[in-house]
């Protein structure tokens, strides 16, 4: 009976931190939309830091990974196109595989890139900041962390995911016409006429909301995680592995429900 | 915060590059948005082509209408009349609107694979253009409808088939027939084995052959013979020297000898005459009686002599002529 009750009384304070920690991190989302519309954010200290996140998110591994998206890609088209003719469904390629690389696989590939690299590191830094005290600090001399630390973050990520995903999908769009039609601008009228097709207005808005919900969440889950961390150096680690953990779960409920509004 | 200043200067050209991406990406997403537009015709001027369909299965909003192949117009708006038929507009750019006349025809198809399409024909290219907001009826063929007909008589067929395959059909039977008589023409006697049934009519056969192929060889040789026979025969009845011959001799040899007779008659006329003369005067002829007497003995002598000459020339005839009862020559 004891044993039961001690059970349960666990089950429901786990299920409780889980909620609290879910909620604590929605009141954290909201709190840093907030302060994104707030023009009074907007100083040259923030703007220093929204440049630096952007340029250390986007700047930094842009050639690397428009390599890799454009070699990722030109795979994927390549193998629907193949596919395709051989089951003699040509005049459905281009559309599969647009649908397939542009709307769905390099939105995912890009925040997935930008959470391991960026979202970890994020991660990392505010649980360490968090252990240090600095944060504490900061409060303490009148500065809000939220204001000057951590929304120019958001914002900067969401920016650099958007841009990302944006560059990355125009080069699938080029190696796609290519991949169908080859090295000649005939077909560009074909070309418009299937990419009116898949880009609706609810495909296009789909795609611009997910891609800058990604933004958001890899820069937000990661922050969050490492301010819930305990002030001790050893619980750093968890930090990051709970924030990741998280992160990876919250991008894939995002990917799934901007399919379910697509498809269904 | 500290850090932000003292890392600042590391990064060279911070702003420029961020700003470098940063209006990268907007212009590359406006000019993907106004591609997007021009692709969806939104900068085209469009005239409205109205569809009347039974039914609109398959028809979606952003469906092509397509002619030759080419997309020309775009579905961009279904509803349901009072009547309950489905129209469906169509914008149709006013560049390609040319290619619709008064005479287009507009069918829906639905294959196997794929969904449908709408597609104009327009077989009377001089024909006036269609106006803008025209309602056509949509002709709909559907594939999938006839296949269920298909396979009822595809059916059908797979059992008369399958009952002409099986191993007792009439067929089989035919062919095994066939078998066994070309097997027989294989054999001795060929064709013939083939069409009699065995070897063993069919030698008869050639026997029977064999033996009418001989009879007429033996009758060509009595038909010789024949020809032979009638040829003497010939020689001898019409021949010179022949039965004939020799019966015109007699015959003259008859008329002579008639002649003697003739004359031996008259004689005997002369002889009666005198006689008669006599007979008057019996007196005066008593002595003549004996000299009379004598020469009536010898004239009868002579008729006797001439009588028997004429039958026995007559005998002789008779002998010599042996188809004196039948004249004609009666030929086999």
């Amino acid at each position: 009976m004891h044993t039961a009750l001690r059970f349960l009384t666990r089950i429901g304070g786990g299920a409780l931190g889980w909620l609290q920690a879910w909620g604590r991190l929605l009141t954290f989302g909201a709190r840093a939309l907030v302060e994104t519309f707030t023009p009074a954010v907007y100083n040259s200290a923030t703007r220093s830091v929204v440049l630096k996140q952007i340029y250390f998110t986007a700047w930094q591994i842009l050639p690397g990974f428009l390599l890799f998206a454009a070699l990722l890609s030109y795979v994927i088209i390549q193998i629907v196109v193949t596919t395709a003719r051989d089951f003699g469904l040509s005049e459905f390629a281009l559309e599969v595989s647009v649908r397939v690389v542009v709307l769905e696989t390099l939105p995912l590939l890009t925040v997935l890139f930008v959470a391991l690299r960026s979202g970890a590191a994020i991660n990392t830094e505010v649980a360490l900041m968090n252990i240090n005290n600095e944060i504490r600090a900061l409060e303490d001399v009148g500065v809000d962390p939220m204001r000057f630390e951590f929304t120019p973050r958001v914002i900067g990520g969401a920016i650099s995911v958007y841009a990302l995903t944006l560059l990355s999908c125009i080069l699938a769009l080029i190696l796609a016409y290519i991949a169908v039609y080859g090295f000649q601008p005939w077909s560009l009228s074909d070309f418009s006429r299937v990419i009116a097709k898949i880009f609706t207005p609810t495909a296009f808005l789909t795609l611009t909301v997910k891609s800058l919900l990604f933004g958001l969440a890899v820069t937000l889950i990661p922050i969050r995680a490492g301010l819930e961390a305990p002030r001790m150096l050893f619980f750093a680690p968890i930090a990051v592995l709970r924030g990741m953990v998280r992160l990876f779960f919250v991008i894939m409920f995002i990917e799934v429900a901007s399919l379910a509004l697509v498809y269904m | 915060m500290e850090r932000a200043p003292v890392r600042a200067p590391l990064i060279k050209n911070l702003e420029l590059k961020v700003g470098l991406l940063l209006a990268t990406t907007g212009v590359l997403a406006l000019a993907f948005i106004v591609y997007v537009l021009y692709a969806r015709g939104t900068f085209q001027p469009t005239q409205d082509l109205i569809l009347l369909a039974n039914n609109a299965e398959g028809v979606t909003i952003g469906m092509p209408l397509t002619f030759s192949g080419f997309p020309i117009g775009q579905v961009k708006r279904l509803d349901l009349t009072e009547d309950g038929r489905v129209r469906i507009h169509i914008a149709v750019p006013e560049k390609d609107a040319r290619w619709l006349r008064t005479s287009s025809q507009f069918t829906l198809e639905k294959g196997l694979v794929g969904g449908a399409r709408i597609r104009a024909f327009s077989a009377v290219l001089s024909d006036p253009p269609l106006p803008d907001g025209a309602e056509r009826e949509l002709i709909t063929g559907d594939a999938t409808e006839d296949i269920p007909v298909i396979m009822a008589r595809v059916k059908a067929i797979l059992s008369n088939v399958e009952a002409m395959t099986a191993a007792d059909s009439s067929i089989n039977r035919a062919l095994a027939h066939v078998d066994t008589v070309t097997g027989r023409m294989t054999g001795d006697y060929g064709v013939l084995e083939g069409v009699l049934g065995g070897p063993d009519k069919a030698r008869k056969v050639v026997e029977a052959l064999d033996r009418a192929n001989t009879l007429l060889t033996s009758l060509n040789g009595i038909s010789l013979r024949v020809d032979q026979t009638l040829a003497k025969a010939d020689q001898r009845v019409f021949g010179s020297g022949g039965v004939m011959d020799q019966t015109d001799r007699s015959l003259a040899q008859v008329n002579a000898i008639l002649t003697e007779v003739r004359e031996s008659l008259k004689r005997a006329d002369a002889i009666l005459l005198a006689a008669q003369g006599a007979a008057d005067n019996v007196n005066a002829i008593t002595a003549d009686v004996k000299g009379a007497t004598t020469d009536l003995t010898i004239l009868r002598v002579e008729v006797d002599d001439s009588i028997r000459k004429v039958n026995h020339l007559i005998n002789e005839i008779n002998r010599k002529w042996p188809f004196r009862r039948d004249v004609e020559l009666k030929l086999p």
